[in-house]
């Protein structure tokens, strides 16, 4: 058992020391982290450096510094490896002048698989586009080109599935049929990475979570523990109302309210705990007599509460 | 095998909308309803060295790099632009068969307008005169001619976005202008190697040397223009394949 929660076991994918730069701008910085058979969540804001990230797993970019060897090779040297592995990139790109059929079928042959229209249908049916399938992609919606993307990757039936933001854009049924797709595919024993810029999101998909921030791993393991890492972090949390001054003071009677400062009308209240304080809101306004019209956490965004992390490892 | 078929075809249909079939294809006619508006009253000699003036004119230094030059740069370009490159990468497939595929693709559109064009010019000649020699060698210069801007312009399409703008500078002015000047740069122009390619295939009493008069070439043998082109092609499959192996293939 790895002691280090950014690896695993029986890795598939290794990443050891990489960084990569684009001119001036690191865009990732010296990671080293692992991935093995089930889904591993890829957490953080946008510009984190996640695509950068699966990018370079995928071999569609080299690291500038650093190996990554994805079923003991990087895929670049060895074009056969790509047999195995399964890319939705998060790009809305795919053949607009293609039907879903077309394009999954076109992946089919460019993978070598003999019976390819079989294995198309067999990869669209996993995404319910059955009554689409004969449409011109030219015509979908983002969420069902995700889907396309998402049969295109899985029609090779491959050992390791790297999707970059895959829920971007589909609705809630999609959504759940895809989530539950994906940690199918865990459970088959696929090496599956997701990424995503929603905690709700990667918590839903995996158990495991890499969560990446400024080019750098901020935090590894089980969401529970990611959860309890970001329990810590102090929010300021902006709450406009009729009476500032008899709110601050009945606000300040509960250990959960760190502080409070009366700011151009309104109270910033430092906080640990939001949850908690929403109620003592509740209650500490119906003493003061105040009528709260906003409630609305400053600095509570994911890439906020990454750079937290970051900062504290 | 399969592979490289799918990719040549998807890549044919992908570059050849509707609406470039139409546009693409008025512009073939265009040389032929010049020509026919030229002819209409001129004795046979008259006609044969206006279809001469039209295809060293029009044909070889205009529509055909033009044509070719466009298709080509789209090949991989439009892949690497929209974001459908990794699509294709990502298979295991060796990198030169997927090159060889797209130089075909970009061969099979250019080189098929442009013999669209040909065959229309040299047609509506062979109906009037009943001389029909000329259909073959300008579907061959033609086709030289394009496998060389294929060549050139298929991997610059994957470096820039502006590769159509870079081919017509090298269009208009090293090879219209500054070759046109200095003709032993000749060599370097890809439509003065088709051209010499008709040359030598045309039946010599045919292309009187007043149809061609003042010719701005150097020629070459048809055995050099073949050569030529077979190296244009090999260099330019190596070179893809070599950037499909070692660059980054999408940008930050």
């Amino acid at each position: 058992m790895s002691s280090d929660p950014a690896l695993v076991d029986s890795p598939t994918v290794e990443v050891t020391d990489v960084s990569k730069w684009f001119g001036p701008k690191v865009a990732v910085s010296a990671m080293t982290c692992s991935f093995g058979p089930g889904v591993t969540g890829l957490l953080g804001p946008n510009g984190a450096g996640k695509t950068t990230l699966l990018r370079m797993l995928t071999g569609l970019i080299r690291p500038s510094q650093g190996t990554i060897s994805v079923l003991g090779v990087w895929p670049r040297s060895k074009p056969g490896v790509y047999s195995d592995i399964g890319l939705v990139p998060e790009e809305n790109a795919v053949y607009t002048h293609m039907t879903a059929r077309e394009y999954v079928t076109y992946a089919a042959t460019l993978s070598g698989i003999d019976d390819a229209g079989a294995a198309a249908d067999k990869a669209i049916e996993e995404v319910a586009l059955e009554d689409a399938a004969d449409r011109k992609l030219a015509g979908y919606s983002k969420g069902m080109r995700q889907r396309a993307k998402v049969a295109a990757a899985l029609v090779a039936d491959p050992k390791i599935l790297v999707l970059d933001e895959p829920l971007n854009g589909t609705d809630p049924v999609q959504r759940l049929r895809l989530i539950d797709l994906f940690r199918r595919l865990g459970e088959e024993g696929r090496t599956v990475i997701v990424s995503s810029h929603v905690l709700d999101e990667v918590e839903r998909v995996s158990s495991r979570v890499l969560a990446i921030v400024d080019g750098r791993l901020a935090a590894a393991g089980d969401v529970a523990a990611i959860r309890r890492a970001m329990s810590d972090i102090p929010y300021r949390v902006r709450v406009e109302t009729n009476r500032p001054r008899e709110l601050a003071a009945r606000l300040l009677e509960d250990a959960v309210v760190h502080g409070v400062a009366v700011d151009d009308g309104s109270l910033l209240v430092e906080t640990n705990d939001l949850s908690a304080l929403g109620n003592h809101l509740a209650v500490a306004a119906k003493r003061a007599e105040a009528i709260p019209t906003v409630f609305r956490p400053e600095d509570a965004s994911l890439e906020s509460v990454f750079r937290y992390l970051v900062r504290r490892r | 095998m399969r592979a490289a078929w799918a990719i040549a075809t998807a890549t044919v249909a992908q570059v050849l909308t509707l609406r470039r079939a139409i546009i693409f294809g008025a512009a073939a006619l265009g040389p032929t309803l010049v020509y026919l508006l030229l002819v209409s009253t001129l004795s046979e000699e008259a006609a044969l060295n206006r279809l001469g003036f039209m295809i060293l004119i029009v044909y070889f230094p205009l529509l055909v790099p033009i044509v070719s030059l466009i298709v080509a740069a789209g090949v991989l370009g439009a892949e690497r632009r929209d974001g459908t490159l990794s699509f294709l990468v990502l298979r295991p497939i060796p990198r030169w068969v997927i090159a060889a595929a797209k130089a075909a693709a970009a061969v099979t559109v250019a080189g098929g307008l442009n013999a669209f064009a040909a065959l229309a010019l040299t047609v509506s000649y062979s109906v009037e005169s009943g001389t029909w020699d000329l259909v073959f060698p300008l579907l061959v210069g033609g086709l030289l001619a394009s496998i060389i801007y294929a060549a050139i312009f298929v991997p610059l399409g994957f470096f820039t976005d502006r590769a159509v703008l870079v081919g017509l500078l090298f269009v208009f002015v090293f090879e219209n202008g500054i070759v046109s000047a200095l003709r032993s740069l000749s060599p370097l122009s890809p439509w003065r190697t088709g051209f010499s390619a008709f040359l030598a295939l045309a039946p010599s009493d045919l292309l009187t040397p007043a149809a061609l008069a003042n010719t701005p070439v150097e020629l070459i043998s048809l055995s050099r223009a073949v050569l030529w082109t077979a190296i244009a092609a090999v260099v330019s499959v190596a070179a893809v394949a070599l950037v499909l192996r070692n660059r980054d293939l999408t940008s930050e």
